[in-house]
């Protein structure tokens, strides 16, 4: 039994709760929750038991068991009446938290904690918590529902639980029942559950209810309780889902305008999404932001045969909203497209406002890139450093600045950290290697600052799909010195992108030296997680980097961008200075609390101003500008 | 009378002397057929540490850029953060062995 973070004691004795444990049978699920639910903090609360028609044990067993107040209802009437019925029997009074018999309470102040987010703005109707399965995978952070299939979907569900969607109080459009507070003055203005549903459903109904009502409903991520999902139910699974399809009907019956009508704007984004590339995973949040901006997104691969990158797109994106937005009905001629991706594909837009969004990592663009900028109405780069590009490389469309965000729920400094037992000071750097990353001056200057002998390591996260490439024989060259700092290498690992907050957590400084960068998204995740970072003085990410909350490197100047990559050809990029990098990492190493000072403040500045729903509220802001 | 007993005992030992010996057969070849399919499906380096295991040694530890560890491939492989850190920091200094 844990408590979290401790909340502050002062303020008026909390409102009396009533708290709901719906039970049907499966006497051991509703004793192991009983047992630990009565072991939390239950300050003027009580706990009312709703025996559903059990003919098991539990009406015996129940009656044993003292600080409990059981109401026996003859017959099973679902979750729906039987909730219901325990709402009726409740104290008129008090809060309503409803449980499930199938949960189980290891953290001891989380009514208290729920209670808090509730109080912590009037218009809060409805709290969930996240739950978690009890092999420690993560079941529910919230609920969203997409009007094109009204199937509701679980926020983080099957994640490995790495301490995402922590906020103490973060907006959701739904939560399951399995645990929910409700307000007592909501339950006054709307009532309970609605009859309609007999099960499913139920839920998000009374969240759109409630929003309905002018209230909102919140996840207190600071409450996860363990939910065991055996569910006490009568059904076999044909009956239950042909039950799901009745009450998706009526769901849909009830909701689907109210629900379509929330989009306000309608967009084709051509795009690349289901590739491990930098446009890709940007891609991704950026059409999940757009959604929840209530942008009526829909999505089309931009690549493919005939194109500068030929493959066909594999159509599943292992993402339940993303797959929904690509199969969405787009006319041949849309009133707007943007297309995300280089600008060589930008001829494919296909909307009737043309926007091109795109990025590079040198001084200018290409001159084809620059002639198919030329036909979209309106072009968008993440930075000054690409406006200034662009503008140098003759393009005389307006450009309009759309920086790039992070996801706050995915990156920030309270995840999960499986940091170095051996106490060494970790600096890490995550690249694919090649050119413009420098990864030679990097390895070169740490193995040579420090020594085998100091507390310190350089932990490389290296990326290699160049055939040609012979990465060994590269660092072979390098001749680093045995008795120099120590490197280790993690090579083409590819993490879920849920899972790097955590890689950057467990880690002590972030350095990036690479000679030009689009945007530099490692560098922004690695520093909203709270991070020290050491990143070339140059290129996009000056946008979010500077000497108050990062370590920037200086550049000795620049010098033409010689690299594979022929969109580079004829540009130039940074040259930095490794007199200077020497000097930032062994100031680092040396000062740890002034570096972990500017960790702290980059993560609260990141949070503040530079998130995907940042992005998207500039993109919503260009659309109406554009009258799209 | 004591002749026959002796016999009878003696009879009996060779008797659960051959079992043993079977057994410790069933053994030998089930432990050969364990052997062989580690040794088909483990690369060598695994091999090398099981040897070092099995001999009351402490595995081989890896660490600073360790290329002959890898195998150079273009191929991505998918990894979790929490069991590739675990495994990171162990290769770099080996826990305490307690040998059995």
């Amino acid at each position: 039994m844990t408590d979290s973070a401790s909340l502050s004691p002062s303020g008026p004795p909390p409102r009396k709760a009533t708290l709901l444990v719906l039970a049907w049978n499966r006497w051991d699920l509703t004793e192991r929750c009983l047992a630990t639910l009565l072991a939390t903090n239950l300050d003027n609360a009580e706990v009312l038991v709703i025996d559903n028609g059990s003919t098991d044990e539990t009406p015996e067993r129940l009656a044993e068991i003292s600080g409990i107040r059981v109401l026996r209802l003859e017959k099973n009437l679902g979750f729906v009446r039987g909730n219901n019925a325990g709402i009726a029997a409740a104290d008129p009074e008090s809060d309503i938290v409803l449980l499930n018999n199938d949960l189980i309470f290891g953290q001891r102040d989380w009514l208290a904690r729920l209670r808090a987010a509730a109080s912590s703005s009037p218009k809060i109707g409805v709290v969930g918590a996240r739950l978690r399965l009890p092999d420690g995978r993560l079941l529910h952070a919230g609920t969203y529902i997409l009007c094109d299939t009204m199937w509701g979907q679980q926020i983080g569900s099957l994640e490995q639980d790495l301490g995402q969607y922590t906020a103490e109080v973060r907006e959701v459009e739904g939560i399951v029942f399995a645990c929910a507070f409700i307000k007592r003055e909501l339950i006054a203005q709307i009532g309970g559950l609605a009859l309609d549903f007999e099960s499913y459903f139920e839920d998000t109904d009374y969240c759109l209810r409630a929003r309905a009502a002018g209230w909102t409903t919140v996840v207190c991520g600071g409450v996860t309780l363990i939910h065991d999902e055996h569910g006490s139910t009568q059904n076999d699974p044909d009956s239950l889902g042909r039950l799901f399809q009745t009450s998706r009907a009526t769901f849909r019956e009830k909701w689907g305008e109210e629900l379509a009508g929330r989009y306000g704007h309608r967009l084709l984004w051509q795009s690349i999404m289901n590739f491990p590339t930098g446009y890709a995973m940007s891609c991704r949040e950026i059409l999940r932001a757009l959604d929840a901006q209530g942008v009526e997104v829909a999505y089309r691969y931009v690549y493919g045969p005939g194109t500068v990158f030929p493959p066909s797109e594999p159509e599943n994106s292992e993402d339940y909203r993303l797959n929904v937005l690509r199969a969405r009905k787009v006319p041949w001629r849309p009133k707007a497209a943007v297309v995300y991706g280089q600008a060589d594909v930008f001829g494919s837009n296909r909307g009737r406002i043309k926007v091109g969004y795109t990025m590079l990592e040198v001084d200018g663009f290409p001159r084809d890139w620059v002639r198919a900028a030329q036909k979209m109405d309106e072009v968008w780069v993440p930075s000054e450093f690409n406006r200034q590009g662009f503008l140098d490389s003759g393009l005389t469309r307006p450009i309009e600045i759309i920086p790039l965000g992070v996801d706050t729920n995915y990156f920030h400094p309270g995840l999960s950290a499986f940091p170095n037992p051996h106490g060494e000071f970790v600096f890490f750097s995550a690249f694919e290697w090649g050119e413009r990353k420098e990864p030679g001056l990097l390895l070169k200057i740490f193995n040579d600052e420090f020594g085998c002998d100091e507390p310190v390591r350089l932990v490389c996260k290296v990326i290699n799909r160049d055939p040609g490439l012979k990465l060994k024989e590269e660092i072979r060259s390098l001749r680093l010195r045995d008795a120099g700092g120590r490197i280790s290498f993690l090579f083409n690992q590819e993490f879920p992108h849920y899972q790097l907050g955590s890689l950057y957590r467990s880690m002590d400084c972030f350095i990036s030296v690479s000679r030009g960068e689009g945007w530099n998204m490692p560098l922004m995740e690695a520093m909203a997680c709270g991070l020290p970072a050491i990143a070339t003085d140059w290129g996009a990410h000056r946008e979010f980097v500077h000497e108050t909350n990062a370590y920037p490197l200086r550049v000795r100047g620049t010098i033409p961008a010689v690299a594979k990559c022929p969109y580079y050809a004829g540009f130039r990029w940074a040259d930095p200075d490794p007199d200077h990098l020497r000097h930032l990492m062994r100031q680092v190493f040396e000062h740890r609390d002034e570096a972990r000072a500017k960790g702290a403040l980059a993560a609260r500045e990141i949070a503040d101003r530079w998130t995907w729903r940042h992005t998207a509220q500039k993109i919503v802001a260009r659309l109406k500008a554009l009258g799209a | 009378m004591s002749n026959d007993r002796d016999a009878s005992e003696s009879a009996l030992r060779i008797a659960r002397l051959e079992a043993r010996v079977a057994a410790l057969e069933e053994a030998l070849v089930r432990r050969s057929r364990e052997l062989r399919e580690l040794q088909r499906h483990l690369p060598s380096r695994e091999l090398l540490n099981l040897s070092r295991l099995a001999g009351g040694l402490p595995p081989v530890p890896t660490g600073r850029y360790d290329l002959e560890v890898w195998r150079e491939t273009t191929a991505l492989t998918s990894a979790s953060v929490e069991e590739t850190l675990r495994d990171l920091w162990q290769s770099l200094t080996p826990e305490p062995f307690a040998a059995r």
